[in-house]
């Protein structure tokens, strides 16, 4: 176990070295710069900020320069706030994000295990042919539209209570997260209650299953510890790729309910062309989701025998 | 008083085709030590037989038409429970044909084999998994300490068998039941299962029913053997009747496609010709007309009834067969099978 997470860490730094090249690379290839706002500058000052931003020196010279700086977790100066390291901008946004992340894939699997599990109990009789439906709209239908309809509902609720259940957006109490959260993990969620719900049924044909039922087990301790513990396996291998629709599905959320997360600050940050802010922030969103990655894979091993000892 | 009876078992399953009547009237009873082996083709209903009064088949779409199953005189038809306790796992032990699959791939072998015991017995963890050890140990596997703790994927088909024979056996059930148990191993590993079932049965003194469609394991286990064919028995009686005095045509085509290793590729392989019949429709008369060489016209239109073989000497298991050849008007010389001294 310790020599395959070591070398999963070792495969998740080149990834993100990776990504910070080809971020780098591509940045240096978008037309337009901060430099050139509409307050036009004059040559002079332009050269002085060149030169602070080390934007005279050769492309290849800014390259390792900026390797060597985030090898040290330097990510530089923000272009457009004056003073602001990008490395506060993530430490005090990121937090934000986190929180709102983590309640949405908790939400998500959780909800998804449930209703899958559900599904398959009542395979082909009412709750699942309702749940399915729905599934089927939370996979098709885009993540904006349902923070536009979840903001819309929060209005329409305060309206009818007379009172502010949930705040129509910005940050900072647990009723400002949930209706956000919501939001951001049912896409993930419809998806790990599809695949939950034919994991569960492809396991109930399970030989090892019918083995179980001659023992005489009792049907709880048979769904618990036969047929549940196998059937999240999958949902388990599928949190990483979750973690990443999550994370960036959050973009949009943060957006639209007005909360002060990374994603937002990253979608203004491209928007202003504000470039060491959007290389930190896209390094940092990387290396993030690469450690997810092993993160789930971890736990993984853990619940799959097969791969811890492999 | 059998230790185990079933009677007029009829079983059938809804299915998009149809419905198919995979078992028609089977009867069978088992005592204490006796192996029973049930014998035929794939597809002739074998398993749906044990595996619907022990409550295995899925229902639906499986369906339990008729019939009845005794365990000691209780009744216990699909699973029940004697006095409020579970049959199956404590009476009742089975095992399958394919160990790789059979076991729960995420749990330990040691935790598998205790959970009956926890189930049942109501032992403690510590009490069951040490019972499970010694379970091991009893079914020959080395290092079984070890072995107890490491998972299904560790262990080879041969070995994972013999945990699934030491987790059938924990509760010390008077019936095993083993649904071919040697059909996906090596043939030397076979030999080994099969004897390691000889040898357990000699110590504890269960009863088998054993299912295979392998003549040579019949010859090698049984005490009385069932030939079953389309969803019926065609044909019972001690192993030394149903081998050396074959009563129904079917066990001849059986015993014709059987490989014998004493003959050096001398006696050649006689696959019985055609297919078992429709299920979903079985035929009105005998379900082995369409391929029998001794077919005549009244076995197409009536079901033969079952026909008691008389025997020269008193034998401690009835000899019947269910085949027009033994209505007492009829005079055709069938080759080779047996009518009665
Ligand atoms: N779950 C099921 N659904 C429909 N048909 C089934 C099912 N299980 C068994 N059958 C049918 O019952 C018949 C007997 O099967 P089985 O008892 O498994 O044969 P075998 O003698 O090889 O063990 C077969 O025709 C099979 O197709
Ligand atoms: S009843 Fe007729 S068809 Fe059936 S086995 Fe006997 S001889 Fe053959
Ligand atoms: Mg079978």
């Amino acid at each position: 176990m310790g020599r395959y997470i070591l070398r999963r860490l070792v495969q998740g730094v080149i990834t993100v070295w990776f990504i910070a090249t080809a971020t780098f690379f591509a940045m240096h290839n978008v037309p337009g710069d901060p430099l050139q706002s509409d307050k036009a500058v004059s040559a002079e000052i332009r050269a002085n900020l060149e030169a602070r931003y080390g934007l005279d020196k050769p492309l290849m010279e800014q390259y390792f320069i900026y390797l060597a700086n985030m090898a040290q977790g330097d990510f530089g100066i923000s272009f457009t706030q004056q003073n602001r390291e990008v490395n506060d901008i993530i430490a005090e946004h990121f937090r934000i994000s986190a929180a709102l992340g983590i309640l949405a894939i908790a939400f998500a699997a959780l909800g998804g295990i449930l209703w899958g599990a559900l599904t398959a109990l009542y395979r082909n009789r009412l709750p699942d042919i309702v749940i399915m439906l729905l599934v089927i709209l939370g996979i098709s239908v885009p993540g904006f539209v349902f923070a536009g309809l979840g903001q819309l509902g929060v209005v329409n609720l305060n309206a009818a209570l007379g009172f502010t259940l949930f705040p129509v957006g910005g940050w900072g109490t647990v009723s400002h997260m949930i209706v956000p959260a919501l939001v951001l993990g049912l896409g993930t969620m419809a998806f790990l209650t599809r695949l939950m719900r034919s994991s569960m049924l492809e396991i109930a044909n399970a030989d090892f299953l019918r083995t179980a039922r001659a023992k005489g087990l009792p049907a709880n301790r048979i769904f618990r510890k036969h047929q549940l513990r196998n059937a999240i396996l999958p949902v388990v291998t599928v949190l990483g790729p979750s973690i990443a629709a999550i994370t960036t599905g959050g973009f949009v959320v943060e957006l639209v309910f007005a909360i002060p997360g990374l994603g937002r600050y990253f979608v203004q940050a491209v928007q202003q062309s504000d470039y060491t802010v959007i290389m930190g922030t896209t390094v940092f969103y990387g290396a993030f989701l690469v450690f997810m990655v092993i993160v789930v894979d971890i736990i993984y091993g853990f619940v799959d025998p097969r791969v811890r000892l492999e | 008083m059998a230790l185990l009876e079933v009677s007029d078992l009829h079983v059938e399953f809804d299915t998009y085709g149809g419905t198919v009547h995979a078992v028609r009237g089977v009867d069978f009873r088992l005592d204490e030590g006796q192996t029973l082996a049930i014998v035929g083709e794939s597809g002739c209903g074998k398993s749906v037989t044990v595996q619907s009064f022990t409550g295995l088949i899925p229902m639906p779409p499986g369906r339990i038409v008729r019939g009845g199953a005794t365990l000691r005189g209780h009744d216990i038809l699909g699973g029940g429970r004697i006095d409020g306790k579970e049959v199956r796992g404590r009476e009742i032990g089975m095992i399958f044909q394919d160990p790789m699959t059979s076991l729960n791939p995420t749990m330990t072998i040691g935790d598998q084999i205790a959970e009956p015991l926890q189930v049942h017995a109501g032992m403690k963890r510590r009490t069951a998994h040490a019972r499970a050890v010694e379970l091991l140990e009893m079914t020959r596997i080395p290092e079984p300490a070890k072995r107890a703790e490491q998972y299904p994927f560790e262990f080879s088909g041969g070995m994972l068998q013999r945990a699934m024979i030491a987790m059938a056996l924990s509760c010390e059930p008077s019936v095993l039941i083993a649904d071919e148990p040697t059909t996906a191993l090596d043939v030397t590993i076979q030999a080994q299962i099969l004897d390691l079932m000889v040898d357990l049965q000699r110590e504890n003194g269960m009863a088998i029913a054993l299912i295979t469609h392998d003549l040579g394991v019949v010859a090698r286990m049984a005490d009385e053997v069932l030939v079953m064919y389309a969803g019926q028995v065609v044909e019972r009686g001690s192993v030394d009747d149903v081998f050396y005095r074959s009563a129904h045509p079917y066990t001849l085509g059986l015993k014709a496609a059987m490989p014998t290793n004493q003959s050096e590729g001398e006696q050649d392989l006689q696959p019985i010709d055609g297919s078992p019949p429709d299920l979903f429709a079985p035929p009105e008369g005998c379900g082995y007309a369409a391929r029998c060489p001794f077919a005549m016209e009244a076995c197409q239109g009536q079901p033969p009834p079952v026909y008691g073989i008389r025997a020269a000497a008193a034998d401690a298991y009835d000899h019947e067969s269910r085949c027009w050849l033994h209505h007492e008007d009829c005079d055709i010389a069938a080759e080779g099978v047996h009518k009665g001294e």
